[in-house]
């Protein structure tokens, strides 16, 4: 009896990816036979700039949304370890924003977001200040994403560093005390260390999730504007979905699978450290 | 327990029975399957059409099916004849696809049925237009079915107060009227009224609502290729890169999207559009709401018809097909007067036929639908898009350009020219 594992293995991993790597030294666009070009779809990543520029805003959002991740879900995990009156409420509406679809966060906030209209800029019009073209501006835009990407995702971050600071021995707290430590030495000497592999699933959780931006680009932008919020996952969907460039978004996909391997790799090598 | 093997080999083997075509007494009865597009108006026109058909032919009987869901038509129809799966007539053609189904080998020659020229007469289609639609080998793969030609729609209303009786028809007179029109009614800064709006998201289709419907129409007519040999007429392209421009460069058009309909609100005056607005119209307009629609704008020194983009779909009988000649007699009910009739009086779409408002069979209808007069008159100078396998990259290509030079103004329309004329280059040649 085979094992409904190694059958689940099969059919949905192995098979893909088999299927998958082969395509990288073909042209497919679904209905005709496949066409061997060896290595052809290579050298036409190696020359393409806008899969290199999806990249770097893949990065860019990445550069802004994990510390930002970090340090909001930080922040509020504390907050909500402290004994408060209505904390279980608290702690389920920071997580609310995890169990909404994205499509709709990403809709309603793109409605928020609007440069003329959107309630935002009409706050901060109210308040003396300019209009900030949030999702119109090739500046301003990734970073608009990556704060609307940090506010859905946090609720998730704030449960797994609560879960964190709660393993952390009060004992070490109260000698500090003893020792005269201030409240930010205690955060930088004691809570930082023993938080650190969950700042590591963090990290790495974030950037998994963050390399594969998608939805947000997609719905609030389409990868503009001039392809300033374009992802490398919006990239290779396009070229395989709208294009039916089966074989080339296949060589990208591999490619891009490999970068994010050695990103998270660098980071556990650079962040990671043993808690005794 | 032997009773119930019997019962499920029984159910089996009825349902793998492949008979498609039955006998009924003496009569062997063909059966079709029809796919039609998957909005509510045109599976009411299909069921009724083929509801009729079905009595008049009691041989030859249609079913019908909306097309499957998907992102769009064309990736359900290349996926059905990938899997060979393909219904025998299909409604929901649109001509860019088409030469990647020719390439699958997924179409029928609809040229090579004798009475086809007669029936492509009966409809006095202008011969430039038809021969748009036929394949780079001669042959004709799609039977032009129905247009929505992409005009001017303009609140009355708005222009009347600014002091404007008659619609902008070229591009003078729309920036003259763009400025009477933008208003900022109580001087905070931020504009009220809007001349125009275009959605600005660098999606491949929507250049078919602004950049493609004037670049046609600067062009009188043009597509990009000729033969299949890239021949864009660059002094046009450049113009409607360059009218954009303005229009975004001097506040007429705004870089932002609405969270209703800016039209209906009162808050734009003008919008590029198609006929399916009028239903839309007519369901949410509040009472004062006064609209109409005019031609495209064209540059100051055009002389001439104004052409637009008509987003044709077109018929196509599939290679799969069991009954090359049942499907095409199908193909020409649909396309008869009547049928023709059906599809304005339901669905508010233009057949292509370039007698629609001297037949006196759509009088009524247009009688009972001023509005739909504009586009009737405008059916025989339409154009659909290329039959070429990458034009979705390359109006990809074109709306990156778009957005560099109108929207954003980086570039200039003759540098976003090069650009886009370079890029296309890229493009045929990895698909060689």
């Amino acid at each position: 009896m085979v094992s409904p594992y190694v059958i689940y293995f099969l059919v949905f991993v192995a098979y893909p990816l088999t299927f998958s790597f082969i395509l990288i030294f073909h042209r497919w666009n679904i209905v005709t036979p496949m066409e061997f070009i060896g290595l052809k779809n290579f050298i036409r990543l190696f020359r393409d700039e806008t899969f290199f520029k999806s990249i770097i805003n893949t990065l860019i959002f990445l550069s802004i949304h994990i510390p930002l991740q970090i340090a909001v879900a930080l922040f509020f995990a504390q907050l909500l370890n402290k004994k408060i009156k209505l904390r279980g409420l608290f702690r389920s509406i920071y997580f609310l924003p995890v169990v909404v679809s994205g499509v709709v966060v990403t809709v309603l906030w793109q409605q928020m977001y609007a440069y003329e209209t959107g309630l935002i800029n009409q706050i901060l019009l109210k308040f003396g200040f300019k209009k900030i073209p949030w999702l119109v501006s090739p500046k301003f835009a990734m970073p608009s994403i990556a704060i609307m990407a940090t506010w859905k995702n946090v609720g998730l971050y704030i449960v797994l560093f609560l879960a964190g600071l709660q393993n952390i021995p009060r004992e070490l707290y109260e000698v500090a005390e003893i020792d005269g430590a201030s409240s930010f030495q205690k955060f930088l000497k004691i809570t930082l260390p023993m938080l650190n592999p969950t700042i590591v699933l963090v990290v790495v959780l974030s950037t998994i999730g963050g390399f594969s931006l998608f939805i947000e680009p997609y719905i609030m932008t389409g990868g503009g504007p001039m392809d300033s919020t374009l992802s490398a996952m919006l990239y290779i969907y396009n070229q395989a979905f709208y294009f039916n460039h089966m074989g080339y978004a296949a060589t990208l996909g591999f490619f891009f699978a490999t970068i994010i391997f050695l990103v998270v790799i660098l980071q556990r090598k650079f962040i990671e450290r043993d808690v005794y | 327990m032997r009773f119930h093997f019997i019962l499920i080999l029984s159910i089996f083997l009825f349902a793998c029975s492949t008979e498609k075509d039955t006998k009924r007494d003496d009569i062997k009865i063909v059966r079709l399957k029809y796919w039609c597009s998957a909005n509510p108006q045109e599976i009411e026109l299909a069921k009724k059409l083929v509801d009729k058909w079905n009595k008049l032919h009691p041989d030859i009987q249609v079913e019908v099916q909306p097309l499957p869901a998907g992102q769009s038509s064309e990736e359900v129809l290349l996926a059905a004849i990938a899997a060979k799966t393909t219904p025998d007539i299909c409604s929901n053609i649109w001509p860019g696809a088409v030469s990647e189904y020719i390439k699958a080998g997924g179409l029928v020659k609809l040229n090579e049925f004798e009475d086809f020229d007669s029936i492509v007469n009966l409809r006095k289609i202008p011969h430039s237009l038809l021969e748009s639609f036929r394949s780079n080998d001669g042959n004709f793969y799609q039977f032009p079915w129905k247009t929505n030609p992409v005009m001017m729609l303009y609140n009355v209303k708005i222009l009347k107060s600014a002091g404007l009786h008659n619609p902008p028809q070229n591009y003078s007179e729309f920036f003259n009227a763009c400025e009477k029109i933008k208003k900022d009614i109580n001087g905070d800064g931020i504009t009220d009224i809007w001349p125009g709006y275009t959605d600005t998201r660098p999606i491949w289709w929507q250049r078919f609502f602004d950049f493609y419907p004037f670049y046609i129409a600067s062009s009188g007519g043009k597509t990009f290729f000729e033969n299949g040999i890239l021949k864009i007429d660059t002094a046009s392209a450049i113009n409607a890169f360059n009218f954009f421009k303005i229009c975004f460069q001097k506040g007429y058009f705004p870089n932002t999207n609405f969270q209703t309909d800016p039209f209906l609100t009162g808050k734009v005056a003008i919008r590029f559009t198609g006929p399916w607005t009028i239903a839309y119209l007519e369901k949410n307009k509040p009472a004062d709401l006064e609209y109409s629609f005019a031609p495209i704008p064209v540059p100051n020194n055009y002389k001439g018809e104004t052409y637009t983009y008509g987003d044709p779909k077109n018929i196509a009988i599939f290679s799969t097909t069991k009954h090359k000649k049942e499907a095409w007699e199908f193909v020409k009910f649909l396309v008869s007067d009547s049928s023709d009739l059906a599809l304005l009086e339901i669905c508010n779409q233009l057949p292509i036929r370039g007698d629609l408002l001297e037949n006196k069979i759509f009088a009524v209808y247009f009688e009972r639908n001023p509005k739909m007069k504009s586009f009737a008159k405008q059916v025989s100078y339409i154009r659909g898009v290329d039959e070429v396998p990458e034009m979705k990259e390359i109006f990809d290509a074109i709306s990156k350009e778009f957005e560099a030079c109108s929207i954003y103004g980086v570039k200039t329309p003759e540098s976003a020219m090069k650009n886009l004329i370079k890029r296309i280059n890229t493009i045929l040649e990895w698909a060689k």
